[in-house]
């Protein structure tokens, strides 16, 4: 029988996966594989085969739609502009260790939008078509401008659907920033290293500070509940919290989601954390071990589910093609097309990254400004090589339809973008994540599978995650 | 229940179309109420005088009725207050379904210039239902009628049952016209193995047809609800066949699993035929995990809430239509009654099925 590209990636155990171009998975034993590679299909094998649609009978159309629609479901598909990442000003109250965006001091006047800038982002808005808006006030320390934020939520009262995150240390909330969280359609995200004295370290650095930031944190928990509020730990990878101590915090403010990042390299970081250029093998056990912990910790606990957020991502991607919007990660991943970044000065950006990338001198990745526009030949350079799709090497890999392509992490990196796949930090990242996720998705432990079930949102454990061919 | 069928005495001698207007909405067009009495009505119409009996007149405000006075005989074909509106246009078919609800027959009467005429005077935005029989034997008709409706009425939109059997790549570019977004069409798949699909709808060649007009209505970007009943043959077959959907159709709008219909075939073969996902849930169960898992759009219809475990119960609609829905006395107390589909109005009350349990 004819049969549909399968990709394999060896498993421990002398089995293999294989996935197709529409990223539908099985396992295969050591016997089954055998069979592949000698072409000895038995009858069972080639039933499992065109029941999944791997089969491919020329003479039959439907096994060709089918197939086609598949694959097309799996890429993503980038609409127009309704995802706006604002940052009204650079300046910022805190002076944290590895600030990516190489802030500015408090009193520093020429770091805000003028209100050029501002007319121009609102008119920006004017502009968007459709009912829907996602708009994240990034910063500096965008709550030091409440002013600007609100003109920018006023604008959007014609949306249907609006949404509108407000990333702030929470070192300060006053009347002004208070009236724009008691939204409904306002979101808190805030950065939450660990327990008092780890988020001192690179955070706060004083007692009072830290004190400050926690109080205001249990506040506004309190009054708007966790769903209100998101928050995000950045982890020294040399020196990472226990697990345990981690997860503790984020329970106690109920928060549920917990973001693992380890400290970026770019912007101040760089200078300052030298060995944080590539995730070590090191970060990676660490990674391991707090997904794991997490899984214990739910399965003891069954009250609280808590996920770690980016394995959440790959994990629904897997199993949800097409239907999870993420800009983190997706295939095709064209730049400056449906969400921008729209620095203090008016510069646009494709990514939170180039931005900080540009002001810390790496590499100018500007798209264009806000006033001119950022339809630009920039852009249109960067987007011819935004699929891993042809990547010589993403082809033979299995986790290719699950996987993306970040060219601004490349160019951070390596100053270019045809480093091999594999000697990337990019590609090793995943490669490590989808090999865990596998793991999980074919372990027999009531424990992940219960973790799984719910980071999956279903209403019971199902008999299996996977297939196998036995 | 509620009758759709009255017994008529028209003037006229030719069936008629005609809206029936009240006090309260009269439109221009409509047949007048010129004198109503108990469970009797007379109108004045362009077809001249006709009287309907059996429903008070405040019951048919609004309704749209085929009046065939040789036959003495009313049919409601939409009701203004009901979402449950089906045109039944032809009672021939080319497959003969082990459980067929409405059993074929030889016959086919055309009926389709009165449906147009009836959709024209439809309520608006109304969803209607079409079917059969097979409605696709005579699908350029069909088609004409989509079409035709369209054009001066784009609020309507239409659900067509259909064995998908007769659709040809030369129907593609038709589809693809604007008319066709406002189509859903409801196709039976009972197995993914072709021996026992065939088996089950009494038609040799039966799938693998299936699965090729499948690729013609994925083509002309139709919309697709797949269906099945659960019966006893395809029952244990049914994860498999989740496996199959999720990999092969994931183009559908919609899985609608259903229970059997204790009506047509089914009504004498009830004991072979009929499972109770209430004593075995198991393969539902298994196939409906799968389907979540890789995000397939199951629903279940005709399946009582209480058979039901509870993480499940939010996927059963309220499926079975008002006129021919009824509840137990059991259901009496029952706190989900009004999501419940409860059963249908000739089930037997003694059945294993009907064993409630009210929540
Ligand atoms: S980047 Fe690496 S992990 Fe991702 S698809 Fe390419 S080769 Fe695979
Ligand atoms: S008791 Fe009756 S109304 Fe309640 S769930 Fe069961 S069948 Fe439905």
């Amino acid at each position: 029988m004819s049969l549909y590209p399968l990709r394999l990636r060896a498993l421990p155990n002398g089995e293999a996966l294989a996935v197709n171009d529409s990223g539908s998975f099985f396992t295969l034993s050591p016997a089954a594989l055998e069979r592949f590679e000698r072409d000895t299909l038995n009858p069972q094998d080639e039933g499992y085969l065109t029941q999944h649609g791997h089969s491919l009978d020329e003479n039959s159309s439907f096994d060709r739609m089918s197939h086609a629609y598949c694959v097309a479901e799996r890429l993503d598909q980038v609409g127009t502009l309704d995802y706006l990442i604002l940052v009204p000003t650079l300046r910022c109250n805190l002076r944290c260790s590895y600030c990516q965006v190489s802030r500015a001091d408090i009193d520093q006047h020429k770091y805000d939008w003028s209100p050029d800038t501002l007319a121009a982002v609102l008119d920006c808005i004017d502009a968007i078509q459709g009912d829907h808006i996602k708009i994240e006030f990034q910063g500096g320390e965008p709550s030091l401008r409440p002013d600007l934020i609100q003109a920018v939520i006023e604008r959007c009262e014609r949306f249907a659907h609006r949404q509108f995150v407000v990333c702030t240390n929470l070192q300060c909330i006053d009347d002004g920033i208070l009236t724009l969280f008691d939204r409904p359609d306002c979101f808190i995200s805030t950065s939450l290293d660990g327990d008092t004295t780890r988020h001192a370290i690179h955070r706060t650095q004083s007692e009072g500070k830290t004190r400050q930031f926690f109080d205001n944190l249990r506040y506004v928990v309190e009054r708007y509940g966790p769903g209100k509020v998101s928050a995000l730990p950045t982890i020294d990878a040399s020196d990472p919290p226990p697990p345990e101590s981690l997860i503790d915090a984020y329970r106690e403010f109920g928060l549920d989601s917990i973001f693992l990042r380890p400290i970026n390299y770019q912007g101040f970081a760089r200078k300052r954390h030298k060995h944080s250029r590539e995730q070590s093998h090191a970060w990676r056990r660490y990674y391991r071990r707090f997904v794991e912990t997490l899984i214990e910790r739910n399965w003891s606990d069954r009250d609280q589910v808590l996920e770690e957020s980016y394995l959440s991502i790959c994990l629904r991607r897997i199993f949800w093609p097409g239907n999870e919007r993420h800009v983190d990660l997706r295939n095709p991943n064209p730049m400056g097309m449906d969400y921008i970044v729209v620095d203090h000065d008016g510069t646009v950006y494709p990514t939170d990254e180039a931005r900080m990338l540009a002001r810390s001198g790496i590499i100018d990745l500007a798209i264009g400004d806000i006033v001119s526009g950022w339809d630009s030949e920039r852009r249109e350079t960067l987007n011819r090589h935004a699929t891993n799709q042809f990547d010589p090497t993403c082809q033979h890999c299995a986790y290719q339809p699950f996987c993306g392509r970040d060219l601004i992490d490349d160019l951070a990196r390596y100053g270019r973008i045809d480093v091999p796949r594999t000697e990337t930090e990019f590609c090793r990242r995943h490669l490590h994540l989808f090999d865990f996720i596998f793991e999980l998705i074919y372990s027999d432990d009531p424990a992940v599978r219960y973790s799984l079930t719910r980071w999956l949102r279903l209403p019971e454990t199902p008999v299996s995650f996977g297939t196998m061919l036995e | 229940m509620i009758p759709l069928r009255l017994s008529a005495f028209a003037e006229a001698d030719r069936p008629f179309v005609v809206r029936l207007g009240s006090p309260s909405g009269q439109r221009c067009g409509d047949a007048v109420l010129v004198e109503a009495e108990g469970n009797s009505a007379t109108y004045a119409s362009k077809a001249g005088l006709f009287t309907i009996d059996g429903v008070a007149a405040s019951g048919l405000a609004g309704d749209v009725l085929l009046i065939q006075p040789r036959e003495q005989r009313a049919e409601r074909l939409i009701r203004a207050t009901s979402p449950h509106n089906t045109l039944l246009v032809t009672e021939r078919c080319d497959q003969l379904c082990v459980m067929c609800s409405q059993p074929p027959k030889k016959t086919h009467v055309d009926r389709f210039a009165l449906f147009e005429e009836a959709c024209m005077l439809a309520p608006e935005n109304m969803l209607i239902g079409i079917t059969g029989g097979e409605p696709t034997l005579y699908r350029h008709q069909l088609f004409d009628l989509i079409e035709r409706i369209y054009r001066t009425r784009p609020d309507l939109s239409f659900h067509v049952l259909t064995n998908a059997q007769h659709f040809e790549n030369d129907d593609i570019d038709r589809m693809l016209g604007p008319a066709y977004a406002r189509v859903s069409w409801g196709i039976p798949l009972y197995a993914s193995q072709s021996a026992l699909h065939d088996e089950i709808v009494g038609k040799r060649g039966a799938f693998s047809q299936l699965l090729e007009n499948f690729a013609i209505l994925m083509r002309a970007g139709a919309r697709i609800e797949l269906r099945t009943v659960l019966l006893r043959g395809n029952y244990p077959a049914l994860p498999e066949l989740a496996h199959f959907v999720a990999s092969r159709l994931r183009c559908i709008e919609a899985w609608s699993i259903m229970q059997l219909e204790h009506s047509g075939f089914a009504r004498r073969r009830w004991a072979s035929l009929a499972v109770n996902p209430r004593l075995d849930f198991a393969p539902l169960r298994e196939a409906m995990d799968w389907s979540f898992l890789h995000q397939m759009p199951v629903q279940l219809f005709n399946i009582p809430r209480c058979a039901l475990p509870e993480d499940y119960r939010r996927f059963a609609v309220a499926s079975i239509s008002d006129w021919k829905q009824k509840f137990l006395s059991a259901c009496d107390g029952c706190r989900e009654r009004d999501l419940c589909c409860g059963f249908f109005e000739w089930h037997p009350d003694q059945d294993e099925c009907a064993k409630v349990t009210p929540l």
